[in-house]
């Protein structure tokens, strides 16, 4: 279409902003086009093998499981061609495993922290050493998906957990003034008891919305005028379009896990005070001598720095670090910038622990 | 003219200034929203606003269920309750099986290691029927 003449045209140049918008709007991107193949299935939980491009001989030794949240679909990970974490992972050679949680229905409103951690991970994971032959793997888990994988470290540690990865990992939940939800979910205000008698789980519009009205203006009205400024630039409205069909593709929460969630850590900090109890298990964070690396998004408003940052002086790792990346809590593994930085920063450390 | 209406190389715009005015009118708005959103009395009217419509909805949700599920009956047809009860004992089959597809598992790598002469990898038993499934048409065909 290079001789077609350039429309100047007022109207219709309009109109045309006017069909993109009506587009991205309406449609789902396409997404999460890594070739992949399901390996293991458990109730609505699917854990993928993605299909190595790397030849075996020059592949990491040790495999990568990545756990995502609840609430959340997990293709964020492999949002888009030319832009997904996993492709970039595969590229550079590593036999990589997805666990998928699944949509639960009313059938799974009981199920908790105890059932992901101590019945759906270590059968995945039995399942992963089995499919890649190796007894050792490493563990990336994102949101809620790094609350699972901690307490998952710290109650099965000698399960040839080799590598710990964790990426705003909510975990210290001490410092009521600076979190939101904390405040939102007291107890004096909030009945959780209530709340799940009438849904069974947690509607994923309930959780949406108050992801999104933690900063109101940005996440309804700035979102849109962004996308409006730059309508003609399609690298743009590609990227915009792939994050809304993302964004607006949510998934309700086990009421099980979500009464854990607020009572037992965010209004009572249970995980960090060493009291939280999953099957009769005291979870102790000082058990985890995986190596560990934790991620933290510097303007995180969901969740805070100073969450994640705790877990560095407890773990009985020998080998741990820090790593701060400029950026909010999805902005660093989706947004631009993160195959600039988090995503080779990553790889550089696990590489250097996969021999 | 034309060099008058270029600025760093780009063409003017007289959007330009009323879009930054905007802007600044839109930060300003978003931290007086932030603030708004984290304060107690926002989260005491929010649980307030909460508890009134669970409050308020409860009965009718009572009616609602309590009347299809008399529905329901009278029409010998299976209730929510019964398909959540099917699907948790459908959830349990499944880690039943999947402790045996384990336990295969094992006895696989526990034969590859004994017969070390077919130098088998060891590999999962879902693997493993999958592929004897695909390579028995393929034996038939060259029959």
């Amino acid at each position: 279409m290079a001789g077609a003449p350039a429309v100047t045209d007022p109207f219709t140049l309009t109109v045309n902003k006017l069909k993109t918008l009506s587009k991205v709007m309406t449609t789902r991107a396409a997404i999460a086009q890594t070739p992949k193949e399901i390996v293991w299935t458990l109730n609505k939980a699917r854990l993928y093998r993605y299909i190595p491009v790397v030849p075996q001989e020059k592949r990491h030794r040790i495999p990568l499981l990545l756990v995502f949240a609840l609430m959340n679909r997990p293709y964020i990970l492999d949002l888009r061609p030319g832009h997904s974490f996993v492709e970039y992972m595969v590229n550079n050679g590593y036999d990589l495993y997805l666990l998928d949680w699944g949509v639960p229905g009313p059938e799974d409103k009981n199920l908790k922290l105890d059932d992901y951690t101590l019945e759906y991970m270590p059968r995945a994971i039995r399942k992963l050493q089995a499919v890649s032959g190796s007894a050792e793997f490493s563990l990336l888990g994102w949101c809620i998906g790094a609350i699972l994988s901690t307490v998952y470290a710290a109650l099965r540690g000698d399960d040839h957990l080799r590598n710990l990865i964790l990426l705003t990992a909510p975990l210290d939940f001490s410092n009521k003034e600076s979190l939101t939800f904390a405040r939102w979910t007291d107890d004096r205000y909030f009945d959780v008891e209530k709340l799940l008698a009438a849904f069974g789980n947690m509607p994923g519009e309930m959780i949406d919305y108050a992801a999104k009205a933690l900063k109101p203006v940005e996440n309804y009205i700035g979102s849109y005028v962004k996308l409006w400024d730059n309508i003609d630039d399609p690298l743009m409205v590609d990227a915009w379009h792939a994050m809304n069909t993302w964004v607006t593709d949510n998934i309700p929460m086990t009421g099980g896990f979500f009464r854990q969630l607020i009572v037992d850590l965010y209004q009572k900090d249970r995980l960090m005070r060493g009291e939280l109890v999953v099957r009769g298990e005291r979870v102790d964070v000082s058990r985890i001598r995986a190596n560990l690396l934790t991620v933290i998004a510097e303007a995180d408003h969901i969740t805070p720095p100073r969450q994640s940052e705790p877990i560095m002086s407890k773990v009985g790792s020998a080998d741990k670090e820090l790593f701060r990346v400029r950026g909010g809590h999805i902005g660093i593994m989706a947004g631009s910038g993160a195959c600039k930085h988090t995503w080779p920063h990553i790889n550089a450390w696990l590489a250097a622990r996969s021999k | 003219m034309g060099d008058e209406l270029v600025r760093d190389g780009k063409p003017f715009d007289p959007m330009d200034p009323w879009r930054g005015m905007r802007d600044a009118y839109m930060d300003a708005w978003a931290k007086g929203m932030v603030e708004a959103v984290n304060s107690e009395a926002y989260a005491q009217a929010s649980g307030a606003m909460l508890d009134s419509y669970l409050t308020a909805s409860a009965p009718f949700r009572e009616a609602v269920e309590k009347t299809m599920l008399k529905v329901l009956e009278q029409m010998s047809m299976p209730s929510r309750a019964d398909f959540v009860s099917l699907a948790e004992r459908m959830t349990n089959v499944e880690m039943r099986l999947d402790d045996m597809d384990a336990k295969l598992d094992h006895i696989l790598l526990l034969v590859s290691k004994a017969a070390p002469s077919e130098r088998m990898k060891p590999q999962s038993s879902t693997q493993q029927r999958t592929r004897t499934a695909k390579a028995a048409p393929k034996k038939k065909g060259s029959k």
